[in-house]
């Protein structure tokens, strides 16, 4: 009779010992949380424009629509510029491409604007992928970034991927 | 005889119920474990600087790291300019640091011939700052050897 008494008493004290497991998470979080970062730091790969030594060679005039056009993006205090360069086109076929969009709000650029036209040459001439941006002294770095994002995609349709970053010349 | 006897029940301490708990932090350690395994390296950014936020899904790699903060510009984390306004005072000194890394780089290639080098400046700026000032930076690093970039962003959620 005293054994069994003792052996139900036994059951009834088995208890996981949470309180050294619990001692360890409280060190654990207050280490993790102040290591942790919230946000995640992502790349646009850019470059800047550099003399080259080598000559471009004079090749075979390719088809229009496989011609390579460089855009060229000016970000002015009233206006955003776009021309177009390209070896293969005539004069005449570039200024075609020429639009100055007017800036209306000087916080907000019109990237809407910028990105339908973007897309209307990219269609034109879809082998095309560099883009020069040319910001004024004023245009805040965030306006560059938000501008480069505006020339690569559009609706996860590639435009320009390559960005290259330049100040006005002269 | 009666008053005598004690009517006190024997004390029980009262049990903390931690299962709950534990149950909290196990998701809470889970979910911090794993933020560290995504991105294992991290940077650590001056608490008043404000990256721009960009839709873009390319990670950064290692890199000569360039921050630019709302009154220094560090390369490497050692303070190499100071920006007043829209001036940066003491460019020859990033110049110099720069050049030298290059003429590092340049030597190894052609001794050991490594092909993975330090080829571009990973670049962080504060998002208020002038293409004035950026200009200025990354024409001198583009002078120095180095004309690619990689523009440090937030991601965009």
């Amino acid at each position: 009779m005293a054994l069994k008494r003792k052996r139900r008493e036994q059951v009834g004290d088995d208890e996981l010992e949470l309180v050294p497991v619990m001692n360890m998470f409280l060190v654990l979080i207050p280490f993790l949380l102040l290591s942790a970062s919230f946000y995640h730091i992502k790349a646009i790969n850019t470059s800047v424009p550099v003399l080259s030594s080598t000559s471009s060679k004079a090749s075979k005039v390719p088809a229009k629509s496989d011609a390579k056009v460089t855009v060229i993006v000016e970000l002015k205090e009233k206006s955003v510029v776009l021309t177009a360069t390209c070896d293969e086109l005539s004069y005449n076929d570039l200024v075609k491409l020429e639009t100055e969009i007017a800036v209306k709000n000087p916080d907000a650029y019109p990237m809407e604007d910028l990105s339908q036209q973007l897309m209307f040459i990219k269609d034109r001439y879809p082998k095309s992928d560099t883009l020069i941006l040319v910001p004024t002294q004023h245009v805040v770095y965030g306006t560059i970034i938000q501008t480069m994002d505006t020339a690569r995609s559009k609706n996860n349709a590639e435009l320009f991927p390559n960005v290259v970053l330049s100040g006005k010349v002269g | 005889m009666a008053l005598g006897r004690s009517n006190k029940k024997p004390f029980n301490p009262p049990k903390l119920q931690l299962t709950s708990m534990m149950d909290m932090f196990t998701i809470i350690l889970i979910f911090l474990l794993f933020s560290f395994s995504n991105n294992p390296e991290q940077m650590s950014l001056d608490g008043q600087m404000k990256l721009p936020e960009s839709t873009s899904k390319l990670d950064y790699k290692d890199s000569i790291r360039l921050v630019l903060t709302k009154d220094e510009l560090k390369l490497d984390g050692k303070v190499v300019a100071t920006i007043k306004g829209d001036e940066v005072i003491g460019l020859d000194k990033l110049y110099d640091a720069l050049k030298n890394y290059r003429d590092v780089a340049d030597s190894l290639k052609q001794d050991v011939k490594i092909v993975e080098r330090k080829e571009h400046i990973l670049f962080l700026c504060d998002k208020d700052h002038s293409f004035k000032v950026v200009n200025t930076i990354i024409k001198t690093a583009g002078k120095a050897g180095y004309p690619n970039f990689q523009f440090g962003v937030v991601e965009m959620k």
